[in-house]
């Protein structure tokens, strides 16, 4: 059973302190630890995110599904090791627990890479297509600025990558992204503000 | 403000402009809503481009058809997972001892669970040997000094008393 993710917040104004909530997926976890048929409530939730994070760093269709599957099947049965670890620092909307699914997913990505043994230049060629499966709607100059952005996000080395894809994809926080990549806080905003930099380089150059 | 930018160097403090920047810009996304954060502006071509990957990036969604076949896969092991916990609560699981021979990493102290298994079955050998010993010399006791009841019987014990040792 998860440790009690409960916090005292002493309160000068008040009489003694009270107890707040600090992982917002916590309700659900607990189901699930209480009940394995329950985790489909967490996977429903975080499908999306886990598959987009997969496609973008694996740029495959078939990988992606594969990595996808992995995760979700890998924290189903190890959601009894899940210990929750959310700080106040982390704010009201921290979810450990997807820090810690993200976690697995990135071990999964690194392990399919292995296995398929696939070369970055072969992942920066495939990287030139924006995928079939964006549905995009609108007009051709959007999907030309979204091709572009895939781009130029696509050659960016490692962390900066993933550090990108975090933020403005999954869109998360500075400290869930810190805990995923395991890097401090301080660390993944100059990544992300190198990142930007970068991106901002290659967008404004007329070779690419 | 000022107070969080004292000790840092400059990479740093404009780091946390952009971060500031992006949380607002980022809510403002998920809202649905164009509005500009307001507050620190980081500088103009970080600016833009988080404009510009908030708006263009493609968020991606696996097939219905992938969806539903792992919900159906994740259904599955956690009814596995369900009624293998059932069958645990039916009873305390007694870890038993490997079987195998001994392996390298075997306490060198006599603390192996496998010898104390070992010394119940010699003992309990020893005393049905004896216990079946016993039983046979009563047998073999009985049968000499009970009357032989065929004439048969009664020869051959005749010949054995008589013959010489």
């Amino acid at each position: 059973m998860a440790r009690p993710a409960f916090w005292k917040v002493d309160r000068p104004e008040e009489e003694g302190s009270r107890l707040i909530h600090l992982d917002r997926d916590r309700a659900l976890v607990e189901a699930a630890q209480a009940d394995p048929a329950r985790f489909e409530a967490l996977y429903r939730k975080y499908l999306a995110q886990v598959f987009n994070y997969a496609f973008y760093e694996l740029r495959d269709h078939h990988d992606a599904e594969d990595v996808t599957e992995r995760t979700f099947l890998a924290a189903l049965t190890n959601l009894g090791r899940f210990e929750e670890r959310a700080r106040p620092v982390d704010g009201d909307g921290a979810s450990t627990f997807k820090v810690w699914l993200f976690q697995i997913a990135r071990n999964a990505i690194a392990e399919r890479r292995r296995r398929t043994q696939r070369h970055r230049e072969t992942v920066l060629e495939a990287a030139t297509n924006v995928p079939a499966t964006v549905d995009l709607e609108g007009d051709a100059a959007r999907n030309d600025d979204a091709a572009a952005a895939w781009r130029a996000v696509s050659r960016l080395p490692g962390d900066r990558r993933r550090a990108i894809v975090l933020r403005f994809v999954d869109e998360m926080t500075t400290a869930e992204i810190a805990g995923i990549l395991g890097r401090s806080e301080g660390a993944v905003r100059v990544l992300i503000h190198r990142a930007l930099r970068s991106v901002a380089r290659d967008l404004d150059d007329p070779t690419r | 403000m000022t107070d969080t930018f004292v000790g840092r160097d400059a990479n740093e403090i404009e780091a946390l402009v952009t971060d500031r920047y992006l949380e607002t810009l980022l809510a403002a996304h998920a809202r649905g809503t164009d509005r500009s954060p307001t507050g620190a502006i980081p500088a103009g071509a970080i600016r833009s481009t988080a404009e510009r990957l908030a708006r263009d990036l493609p968020r991606l969604h696996p097939s219905f058809r992938f969806e539903e076949a792992l919900a159906a896969r994740i259904a599955d092991v956690a009814w596995r997972m369900r009624t293998s916990a059932a069958a645990g609560s039916d009873g305390p699981v007694v870890p038993l001892p490997a079987l195998a021979g001994p392996d390298e990493s075997e306490p060198a102290d006599g603390s192996d669970p496998r010898t104390v298994f070992g010394r119940p079955l010699i003992i309990g050998g020893a005393l049905t040997s004896a216990a079946l010993s016993l039983v046979g010399a009563a047998y073999v006791a009985w049968r000499l000094n009970r009357p032989a009841v065929g004439p048969m019987a009664r020869a051959v014990r005749t010949v054995a008393r008589t013959r010489p040792v």
